[in-house]
Order: C-alpha cells, then structure tokens, then sequence
C-alpha cells in the first residue's frame, strides 16, 4: 500500500507539471481560439535562456526573472503577433499547422547548438523524507506545491480580478467585450504572456528531470494536450485535473502493467474520454457556429 | 427675438459604409432630435443595423461625416464613443454565459472604474427586480427576457446620452416586449437618445417619435412614427400589409 501512495505522489508531482503546460493550452484556447502544437517546445526554449544566462555567471532567480520577460517578448507578443494574428482569419488548421512547424523549427533550431542534454540545477534539495511510511521526496513535494499554487493562482487571477474578467469575457464572447469598450487585443496578449509565464515556470520545474535537451518538450507537449483534452478544453480546472490523471495513471501503469506502456496512457486515457465524453471531463458542451 | 435651432443629438451626413468592396449605407443622411425614441425600419439588407453598427464605431464610413451633439465623432474608437455617452446593445445574445449577472454588469462599467461600477449597480438594478434577485447566478442560468434585461442594464450603466439599441424583442415574450418598451420610453423621458431598430414595426412605432425608413442603404422617408403608423402604403411596404391585388 505504502508503494501505492508513493507513486500516487510522485505520479501527482509529475501530472501538476503537465497541468502547468496544459493550462497554457487552455487559456491560449478559450481566449483566442489557438491550439498551439508548440506548447512543449515554449517548455523547452526557457530552460535554455535560463542555462544561457547562468552561463553569464547570473544567479538562478535573475536568470528566471530575464527569462520571463524574454518569453514574454517572444513566446507571447512575437507569436501572437508573427504567427497568430495573421493566420487567424484562415480558421484553426493553419494555426494548427504552423504550431506544429514552430515545434519542429524551435526543436531543430536549439538542436544546432549541440543535441547533448545539459543538467540543469533543482530549486529542492535531495532529501527524502519518510510519512507515514510512504517515501517521497522534497522535490516532489517542492514541485507538487509550486505548481498547484500557480495553477489556483491563475485560476484566481482569471476569476477574481477585474482584468481576469475582462479577459474571461473575450474567451466567451469577443464582440460584446468590445461593445463594452473591453480592450481586447490586450485582453488576447495578456493570455499569451501568461501562456509564456506558465511555460517559464514548467521548465523550471521540470528541467531539473528531464535534462535541458532539444527534445524535453516533444513528450511533455504531447502529455500536456492530451491532459488539456481529458480534463475538458475549454475550462482552465480541467487543465489541472487532466494533468494530475494523466501524472498518476502513467506512474501507476509503469509500476503494475510495464514501464513499457508508460507514455501510452496518455493517449489512452485520451481517447477513451474522445469516444464516450468529448468535450472532457469538466468540460462544457459547445454549440458549433455556422 | 429669433429662436436658437436645437442642435441634433445624431446627425448622419452623406455617410457611405459597409463591408471592403460592398458598400451598404449609401450616401446616407439623417439627423436624431435629442431625448426621442427612433426606429429604424425597412426590409431586410437596408441597412439598419449597419447604421448603428457604423455610429458605434464597429465600421468606418468610407465618405461622410457622423456627429453627436455638434462634435464630429466620424471613425471615433468605441472606447471614445463609450467616453461621450452612446451605448450600443447588439443584436442577439450579448452576455459572458459563464459569468454571474454582478460580474457581468461589473464589466458593463469596465471603461468608468470600479469605485462608480460598483456605485451604479445598484441603481440600476432597480429597473430590473428579476434580475435583481439573480444577481449571483450565472449569466446562462437567466430567462432569455431576463438576459435582454440583464444587456440593457449592462448598457444603462454607462448612464449614456444615447442608446442605441438593435432589435431588442428577439427571443421575448409579448409582455416582456411590452416591458423592455416601457424601459426606453422611460429612459427617452429622462433625456436618453434611443436609435432602435426592431422587428416588432407596429408595436414599437407606438412607443417611438420618429421613424426613418431605409432601402438599399438609402433615406426613403423620416416622419413621425404616429403619422407613419396610420399610412397604409408604409404598413404594406414596411410593416408586413398584404399588396393590392389587381382586379
């Protein structure tokens, strides 16, 4: 049983990172209609401005701060401006097929710098503590925490604050938002840049485990999707609970099925909620407009 | 002793607008007295709701000039229309479903800041007590009637000059309609500009003071809605009157 809890645990501490990703994937959904294929890469990109600056010989929080506003500039502002904006009148699937391009462009392009994996420093110290005979360690519990608190922090920012409204607003209904004099070009980039915040704060996260590598955020972006999609696309809680299920179903499967099917529990939980739930798990049921 | 002419509170001048090459105002010109109520009629693709939609800033006039109380609001943002008092309730269903009828109207104050939303809210809620006792449900959970009155309060907040209003009784039933026209005949009374356009012709042109007539984008007629509301070649053209068959 103390087995048990202790892969629920870690598979929790796992899935909240994938929450964090799968997040952006909402968000960039609800408030723009983007689905962003590019979602792992914005995950790996940050671990390398982070590693770069340290390079410089700055400390691990400036170079977390830099990194944010960099990801801010490119991941947020530059995309939205370079990419979705401008596909955005031809409909989704050129938004769909050009994110999936920036993955493969992002992924090849870092991939040029060197294809080794670069180690990468941990905000928790390697402890290992013993609870109720249930064996977890700090960096779980570490990750577990920081990524709940951003998640309920985003979630309380969209829903208790004014601008958090506003921006709620534009998901559902973009042109009475701007009856109502609602900026919302700005309302659509602050969506983006907290897209890039989350990704920032995933790498760092998540780096620590997966090693700094071109392709950490092909397998992270791909869980994070299906996570998204489990938990109900269009509804931010979802995001977390599709995360958390998809954390500890592979945590779970590794340790009863095999290690083998780890990383396809994903796309099975995925498409068991596809056929018999579509719209995911907290998610709502949405009218099609013609 | 001569007596100063009333500034119009809207006026219209040679106004062209539409959508890229497809032009659906043409030449278009009118003028709104101040504190009346106004319906815009005539058949469907004569360009009523375009000509609210073109005051409010969600299109630019290609030609023409649009005024409000003397001031040239001409290609003016609707965050600068909104400033100088002209509401815009559009057609259909304009609420955030997911979110409460108080965060609702808490965005209808959006461009006043928070400290006289939050002023605002309760007054205007008096005009509306069903909606009153669901200021805490969802926005989705309301009656269709309850919605419309939930839109128009939103709008009402802004405590504006003019209301422009597009076909309000969609979706409602007869009292409720005869509910929502009693609110802008009260709103005209109290100094408010209404500009509507509304499929129910007959019952609102009871409740409004002039009628502008529209085809192809084009002035046909500006009269006073009870002069309108008694000429049988207006009720055949625009209010649904069967045609004269030949003998």
């Amino acid at each position: 049983m103390a087995d048990f809890f202790q892969l629920l645990f870690s598979g929790l501490a796992t899935g909240s990172i994938y929450a964090l990703a799968a997040l952006g994937f909402t968000l960039l959904w609800q408030a723009s209609g983007t689905i962003n294929f590019a979602q792992g890469e914005f995950v790996m990109l940050p671990a390398f401005a982070m590693l770069a600056f340290a390079s410089f010989g700055m400390p691990m929080p400036l170079s977390f701060f830099l990194t944010i506003v960099l990801a801010i500039a490119v991941l947020g502002w530059a995309f939205k401006r370079g990419i979705v904006d401008p596909l955005f009148r031809y409909g989704m699937m050129q938004i769909v097929v050009a994110t999936i391009g920036l993955s493969i462009a992002m992924r090849n392009g870092v991939r040029l710098t060197g294809a080794e994996a670069h180690p990468f420093p941990s905000l928790f110290a390697d402890r290992i503590y013993n609870i109720a005979g249930v064996t977890v360690t700090q960096s779980d519990i570490g990750t577990l925490v920081l990524a709940m608190l951003l998640v309920i922090g985003t979630q309380a920012f969209l829903a208790r604050t004014i601008t958090g409204r506003a921006m709620q607003a534009v998901a559902q209904n973009t042109e009475s938002a701007s009856v109502l004099g609602i900026n919302v070009p700005r309302m659509i980039f602050y969506t983006f840049a907290i897209n890039a915040i989350l990704a920032c704060a995933a790498a760092l996260l998540v780096t620590p485990v997966y090693l700094a590598k071109f392709d950490m955020g092909e397998s992270l972006g791909t869980k994070a999707f299906f996570a998204a999609v489990i938990g109900g696309f269009n509804n931010s809680r979802g995001a977390l609970l599709g995360g958390l299920i998809v954390g500890v179903g592979e945590n779970l499967a590794a340790a009863y099925v095999s290690a083998a099917y780890k990383d396809a529990v994903a796309l099975a939980l995925f498409m068991v909620v596809i056929l018999f739930k579509p719209q995911g798990l907290l998610g709502r049921k949405e009218e099609r407009k013609v | 002793m001569t007596q100063t002419p009333e500034i119009p509170c809207i006026v219209f001048d040679d106004v062209v607008a539409g959508y890229k090459d497809f032009m659906i105002l043409n030449n278009l010109s009118f003028q709104v007295r101040k504190g009346s109520i106004t319906l815009l009629l005539g058949p469907n693709g004569a360009g009523k709701s375009t000509v609210l939609k073109t005051l409010f800033g969600l299109l630019k006039p290609q030609q023409g000039r649009i005024a409000l109380d003397g001031q040239d609001i001409t290609g003016a943002s609707q965050t600068d229309l909104l400033a100088r008092g002209i509401a815009f309730v559009p057609q259909g269903r304009n609420l955030f479903p997911q979110l409460t009828v108080w965060q609702n109207l808490e965005l209808g104050g959006i461009t006043l800041g928070a400290k006289t939303t939050h002023e605002r809210i309760p007054e205007v809620l008096e005009f509306f007590p069903r909606v009153k006792e669901r200021i805490h449900s969802q926005a989705s959970a309301l009656s269709g009637g309850e919605q419309k009155q939930l839109e128009i309060g939103r709008a009402l907040l802004l405590r504006p000059k003019v209301l422009l209003i597009d076909e309000p009784s969609i979706g409602l039933s007869p009292i409720l309609v005869q509910d929502v026209f009693k609110l802008l005949k009260r709103l005209a009374s109290e100094g408010t500009t209404v500009l509507m356009v509304e499929q129910n012709v007959k019952s609102a042109l009871k409740i409004a003071d002039d009628a502008i007539a529209l085809e192809s984008g084009r002035l046909v007629l500006h009269k006073p809605a009870g002069e309108l509301l008694s000429d049988p070649h207006i009720e055949r053209l625009f209010l649904g009157g069967a045609a004269p068959k030949a003998a």
